[in-house]
C-alpha cells in the first residue's frame, strides 16, 4: 500500500518537473527572439520587422521544443505507455484470443506454482529455527528384539537411550517431543467448552535447544521436565484464536485431559512443532502422571519413564560448532549400540547392527519418501502442462503474428525501425504474460489450499518468497520468449510485402508449417503419455476404492473416548461398559462397540510368541509366530459387518470373571492351528500362561488398510484386559451417521461434561482418509490429463483453423476446378490425422517410460495396461478429430466465388 | 550573397561554443549569438535555433552547465558555463581540429604550388 502511494507520488512529481522545464525552455527561447528583436530594432527596423526577421533568424522553435522534450529520458515512458495503449488496443481486438492465452497461461503456471509451493514447503522448508544447519531428526534403520514401538519405528527412541544420549555424547543439544496420542491430539478446555488440540510432550531443553524464541513468556527449563512441572507454551495460533492476542494469557489456567496446566509462554510465530503436517497448539514439559503416557497410551507395564523397552521418543539433536555431521553421528551411533539394549535381551552375535541417521530439519521430516516421490512425479507432470502451455500460446502468438505480417511492413514502410517493432511486440507479450500471471497467483492460492487439504497437510503451505520468486522467473521467462518467438517473422516481412498480392503473402512458407507440424506432434505425445499416467493411477484409485474390505462401513459413526476421571482397571472397564450400555439405548442406534485401534487407521499392535493348546503352532517355533492383534467390545464383529465364519461374536457375558476367549481370523486358524475348525482350541503365550479359548472364527478383512494383504489377526475383549485410558467407539447407526453426532455428543455430556468426541467421523471416512494420498494423486493427474487434452485441443483448433482461412483461396480454385465437400473435408482431416499418429508413435515409447516410474505407484495394475493406451489414443484421436471437424467443415462450406474474390 | 557567407561546418558549432564559455565565462544563449557573429564578422549565417540544440547537446554530455540568472537589461536568462570535462573536451577537440587544420592547409599548400 504504502508502495503504491510512493510510486504514484513519484509519478505525479515527474509529470511536474517535465512540465516545468518545459516551460522554462519556451521561456528561454522567448527570451532569445525577445533580445533578438531589440537590437534589430535599435539597428533601425519596426517593430513589425524586426519580430518577423528574429524569427528568420532563429529558425524553427517548434522542432526545437520537439528535441527538447525527446532529449529526457521520460522520453522511454511515453514510449512504453504509447506500446502498452496499442497493446491493449491490439488485445482488446481479440478478446478470444487473449482470453485463451491468458487463461492457458494461468492454468500451467498456475498449477505449477502450486505443485511447487507444496513441494517447497514439504521438501524444502527448514524449520523457522536458529542455525537449522547444525539441527538434524535422529532416524534408526531398525530396533533390538523386544523392543515395543509406536509405528513410526524409524524415529521412535526408548527413554534410556535418550538420556544415554544427551549425558554422554557431546551433542551440543539432545531434544525430545512425543506427540499426546496417536492422532497427535489431545483433550484441552480453556473455558467451558471441551475440545481436542494438537500437542507435544518435550524435553526442557526443547525450545532453548531448537532457538525458537518466544512472542510472550518463557520456554521451557530443565528443571521442568525434571518436575515434570504442569505448564504449558501456547502457539501463535492458538494464541490469537483462543485468547486474540491477549497480553495477560501468562499465568492463565489450559486443561489439558482435565489437568490443569498454567501458561507460562507463547512460542515465536510461524513455530508450529517438528510433526510436519500436524501444526501444533501447545508444549508441556514431559510428564510422569500416568494419564500423560507416552502417545497416550494406557500405563500397563509403566509408563514411557519407567518402561525400558518403550520405543517412543522423537529426538532431535543440535551438534556442537566444530563439530561435523559425521563425527557427531559415529558418536551417537555408538552409544545407541549401548544403549539400545537396556531393557531388552542383549544383543546376539550375528544380530544386524541397527543405524542411526542424522536427517536435516526441514519442516516435513521426510519418514518415508513415497509422498516426496509423489510429489516430483506432480512436478514433472506440471511441468509437462506449462510446456503444453507454453508451446500452445507460441503458436498461437505465431500465427496472430503471422496474420499481423501486413501491419509490421506497412508500419516498417511508414519508417518505424526494427527496435520499435521489437519493443512493441515485447510490451505485448508482457501484458499478455502479466494478465495471465495475476490470474495463475489466484488459482494457486486456490490450488494449493486444495492440495493441503487433499494431501491432509494442515500445515500453512500458502506459497511464500521463494514460491513467489519462482512464478515471477517463468514469467519473466515467458515473456522474454513470447516477445522474442515472433520477432524473426515480424522482421521477416519487409516494407515491399505490403505491396505484394496477400494471397500470395500469406502463403506459410513450408518450412514455418514443417515447424509448427513438430511442436504439435510433441504436444500430442506429451498429451499420450499424460493421458497415460492419468488412466494408469485412475485405474489404481478404481483398484482401491472396489477392493473388498470384508466388513460394511457404511452406516458406522466412530470417535474416540479418553476415560478422564476413570482410573485404574476395574473403573476404566466399569466406565466403557456403562457408556457402551448408554449409548445402545439411543433411538436409531443398531448396534455399539469399542476397538483400541480404528480398522483402516493404519495403527495395529504387532506381536509373536504362542502355544496352541500347550505346542508349537503347526509346527512353527512359538517365538517365530507372528500375529497382529486388537483389543475389541462386545458385539464388535456383528457391528462392523464382519463374517463369522465359526463360533460366536464377543459378548456381554465375557466379563472380567468369566472364563477368558479369544477370536481369531481364518488366516490364524489356517496358519497356527491347521484347520478353520478352531473353536475351542486354547491359546498362551510361550510360557504357557495367559490362557485363551478361541471361541470364534471370522472371515479375513481388511485392517491396518485397503492395499494390506491378509495376516494372521486375533481380537481380544477389553473387559478382560488391564486399564483401559481410551477407547474408540463404533456405532452402527439407521441413516447418516454424521447426523447421530448431536445426540452422541449430548449423551456423553451426561456422563462427563469435560469429554470431548474424538475426531468424529464415518468408518466409510476413516478407509478413504487411508488411501487419501493415491487418491489425490490419482485424481490430480487426472485433472492434469484433463487440462493438457483442453489445452491441447484449444491449440490444435487455432492452428488449424488458421491453417484452413490461410488455404481458403486454395481451396477456393479447387472447388471451383470440381473437387467435391467431403474431399476437402478428408483433405483437412487428413493432415491432423496423419500429425496425431506421428504424436502417437512418438508418444507411446515416452508412456512406456513414464509407466515405469510410475510403477511403485500402482496398486493392481501393470503398467503396460493395455486399457489406459488404448483409451489415452482413442482420447488424443477424438481431441484431433474435433479440433479438425470445425475446420474442416468451415473449409467445406466455402464458397468458391468469394473465397476467390475475396482477394 | 552566397559567395560570401559560409554554413558552419560539422560539428564545429559545439567546439566553437566550448570555447565561447571558456574564454568570455557564463554567457545565456543569445550572448553566444551574438558573440559568434561578432567573431564570423558576419561570414557565417547562424541559424540561432542551432545554438540551442548545440547547447541541449552539451549539457547531456555534461560538458556545460547552466544556471538560471539576471541578464544585464535585468532580464531573467539561463547562463551557460563550461564544465571540468568540458574544459578537458575542449582541450582535445582544439587539438583536433588544429590537425586537422594543419594537414588540410597542407594539401592546400601542395595544391597552390602544382
Amino acid at each position: 500500500m504504502i508502495d503504491r502511494a510512493l510510486t504514484l507520488v513519484a509519478k505525479c512529481k515527474a509529470l511536474f518537473v517535465q512540465r516545468r522545464s518545459e516551460d522554462a525552455f519556451d521561456e528561454e527561447i522567448g527570451m532569445h527572439l525577445e533580445m533578438l528583436k531589440e537590437k534589430l530594432e535599435h539597428e533601425g527596423m519596426s517593430a513589425q520587422q524586426a519580430t518577423r526577421a528574429a524569427r528568420r533568424q532563429f529558425g524553427n522553435t517548434t522542432l526545437l521544443q520537439q528535441r527538447q522534450r525527446e532529449s529526457r529520458t521520460t522520453m522511454f515512458f511515453a514510449n512504453v505507455g504509447r506500446d502498452l495503449r496499442y497493446g491493449v488496443r491490439q488485445l482488446a481486438k481479440t478478446p478470444v484470443f487473449t482470453a485463451v492465452c491468458v487463461l492457458t497461461l494461468a492454468l500451467g503456471v498456475g498449477a505449477n506454482t502450486a505443485v511447487f509451493s507444496v513441494m517447497h514447503a514439504v521438501l524444502l522448508k527448514m524449520l523457522p529455527v536458529q542455525n537449522a544447519s547444525h539441527l538434524f531428526y535422529v532416524h534408526t534403520t531398525g530396533w533390538p528384539d523386544g523392543a515395543s514401538q509406536t509405528g513410526q519405528g524409524a524415529t521412535s527412541f526408548a527413554y534410556p537411550f535418550y538420556r544415554a544420549l544427551r549425558e554422554q555424547s557431546g551433542l551440543q543439544d539432545v531434544m525430545a517431543f512425543i506427540p499426546m496420542s496417536a492422532s497427535g491430539k489431545a483433550p484441552v478446555r480453556v473455558g467451558t467448552v471441551p475440545e481436542e488440540a494438537a500437542g507435544d510432550m518435550v524435553s526442557g531443553n526443547y525450545f532453548s535447544g531448537l532457538g525458537v524464541g518466544t512472542v510472550l513468556g518463557r520456554g521451557f527449563l530443565q528443571k521442568d521436565e525434571d518436575d515434570h512441572t504442569a505448564v504449558v507454551v501456547i502457539s501463535e495460533s492458538f494464541w490469537a484464536t483462543h485468547f486474540g492476542r491477549s497480553r495477560d494469557v501468562l499465568g492463565k489456567t489450559l486443561y489439558i485431559k482435565s489437568v490443569p496446566f498454567t501458561i507460562v509462554g507463547v512460542a515465536a510465530r510461524g513455530f508450529e512443532g517438528t510433526e510436519g503436517r500436524l501444526p501444533l497448539e501447545f508444549w508441556i514439559p514431559l510428564q510422569s502422571r500416568p494419564e500423560f503416557n507416552a502417545w497416550g497410551s494406557p500405563v500397563k507395564r509403566g509408563t514411557y519413564l519407567t518402561r525400558q523397552n518403550f520405543w517412543c521418543m522423537k529426538l532431535m539433536v543440535r551438534t556442537a560448532a566444530g563439530l561435523s555431521r559425521g563425527q557427531a553421528l559415529a558418536m551417537a551411533q555408538g552409544i545407541f549400540e549401548r544403549a539400545a539394549y537396556i531393557g531388552v535381551a542383549p544383543k546376539r552375535a550375528g544380530d544386524k547392527p541397527n543405524e542411526l541417521s542424522f536427517n536435516e530439519a526441514k519442516q516435513f521430516d521426510a519418514q518415508d519418501d513415497s509422498f516426496a516421490r509423489a510429489l516430483k512425479l506432480l512436478m514433472a507432470m506440471v511441468g509437462l502442462v506449462l510446456l503444453i502451455a507454453i508451446s500452445n500460446v507460441v503458436m498461437l502468438l505465431t500465427a496472430r503474428n503471422a496474420g499481423r505480417q501486413r501491419e509490421f511492413s506497412v508500419r516498417l514502410a511508414l519508417g518505424a525501425g526494427r527496435k520499435e517493432l521489437a519493443r512493441q511486440l515485447l510490451t505485448e507479450s508482457v501484458l499478455l504474460v502479466t494478465l495471465g500471471g495475476i490470474v495463475a497467483w489466484g488459482f494457486a492460492l486456490g490450488a494449493t489450499r486444495a492440495l493441503g487439504s487433499w494431501a491432509q497437510i494442515h500445515s500453512n503451505l500458502q506459497p511464500d518468497g521463494a514460491v513467489l520468486g519462482f512464478t515471477l522467473t517463468v514469467l519473466l521467462l515467458l515473456a522474454l520468449m513470447f516477445g522474442l518467438a515472433p520477432l524473426r517473422s515480424a522482421m521477416s516481412s519487409g516494407p515491399e510485402m505490403v505491396l505484394r498480392n496477400s494471397a500470395t503473402a500469406s502463403q506459410a512458407s513450408s518450412h514455418k508449417v514443417r515447424a509448427g507440424n513438430v511442436v504439435i506432434v510433441t504436444q500430442i505425445a506429451m498429451c499420450l503419455v499424460l493421458l497415460v499416467g492419468a488412466g494408469l493411477l485412475l485405474g489404481t484409485l478404481r483398484n482401491l476404492l472396489k477392493t473388498p474390505l470384508g466388513q460394511k462401513p457404511e452406516g458406522l459413526l466412530v470417535f474416540g473416548i479418553h476415560s478422564e476421571r476413570a482410573h485404574g482397571k476395574e473403573e476404566s472397564i466399569a466406565f466403557f461398559v456403562a457408556l457402551q450400555q448408554r449409548l445402545r439405548t439411543i433411538p436409531g442406534v443398531e448396534s455399539v462397540s469399542m476397538v483400541d485401534n480404528r480398522p483402516g487407521s493404519g495403527w495395529s499392535s504387532n506381536n509373536s510368541g504362542l502355544l496352541v493348546d500347550g505346542h508349537k503352532p503347526n509346527g512353527i517355533e512359538p517365538e517365530q509366530a507372528g500375529y497382529r492383534g486388537n483389543i475389541v467390545g462386545a458385539d464388535y464383529f456383528r457391528t462392523m459387518g464382519i463374517q463369522i465364519l465359526q463360533g460366536r461374536d464377543f459378548s456381554d457375558a465375557d466379563s472380567a470373571s468369566a472364563t477368558k476367549v479369544l477370536i481369531v481370523n481364518e488366516t490364524f486358524a489356517k496358519k497356527y492351528v491347521g484347520t478353520l475348525n478352531a473353536v475351542g482350541h486354547v491359546m498362551s503365550d510361550p510360557k504357557g500362561v495367559d490362557q485363551d479359548i478361541i471361541v470364534g472364527v471370522i472371515a479375513d478383512h481388511k485392517y491396518t488398510s485397503i492395499t494390506e494383504e491378509a495376516m494372521p489377526m486375533l481380537w481380544t475383549v477389553f473387559t478382560q484386559g488391564g486399564a483401559v485410558s481410551q477407547e474408540n467407539v463404533e456405532m452402527r447407526v439407521q441413516g447418516d451417521p454424521l447426523a447421530m453426532l448431536p445426540t452422541v455428543r449430548k449423551v456423553v455430556a451426561q456422563i462427563d461434561p469435560d469429554i470431548p468426541l474424538l475426531e468424529p467421523m464415518t468408518q466409510s471416512a476413516v478407509f478413504a482418509d487411508s488411501i487419501s494420498q493415491q487418491a489425490l494423486f490419482a485424481r490430480l493427474a487426472g485433472c492434469f490429463g484433463v487440462l493438457a487434452v483442453v489445452l491441447i485441443a484449444t491449440g490444435l483448433y487455432g492452428t488449424l483453423a488458421y491453417r484452413v482461412s490461410k488455404r481458403t483461396a486454395e481451396i477456393g480454385v479447387r472447388m471451383a476446378l470440381g473437387a467435391q465437400r467431403p474431399q476437402m473435408v478428408w483433405m483437412v482431416l487428413r493432415g491432423s490425422l496423419l500429425l496425431c499418429a506421428a504424436g502417437v508413435l512418438a508418444g507411446v515409447p515416452l508412456a512406456m517410460a513414464a509407466g515405469k516410474v510410475l510403477e511403485s505407484s500402482l496398486y493392481g495394475m501393470k503398467s503396460l495396461d493395455l486399457t489406459s493406451y488404448l483409451s489415452a489414443i482413442a482420447g488424443v484421436g477424438v481431441v484431433a478429430l474435433l479440433a479438425s471437424a470445425v475446420p474442416a467443415g468451415r473449409a467445406a462450406s466455402i464458397d468458391p466465388l468469394s473465397a476467390l474474390r475475396a482477394d | 550573397m552566397a559567395t560570401d557567407k559560409s554554413e558552419v561546418l560539422q560539428g564545429t558549432l559545439d567546439l566553437m561554443i566550448l570555447k565561447t564559455l571558456q574564454a568570455l565565462g557564463p554567457l545565456h544563449g543569445f550572448g553566444i549569438a551574438r558573440r559568434l557573429e561578432q567573431l564570423s564578422e558576419d561570414v557565417l549565417t547562424l541559424n540561432e535555433g542551432t545554438v540551442y540544440t548545440s547547447l541541449l547537446r552539451l549539457q547531456q554530455k555534461n560538458w556545460i552547465a547552466g544556471e538560471w540568472g539576471v541578464s544585464e537589461n535585468n532580464r531573467r536568462a539561463r547562463f551557460y558555463s563550461i564544465t571540468r570535462r568540458g574544459l578537458k573536451q575542449l582541450a582535445v577537440e582544439t587539438e583536433n581540429w588544429e590537425r586537422i587544420a594543419a594537414v588540410i592547409g597542407r594539401v592546400l599548400a601542395l595544391e597552390a604550388k602544382a
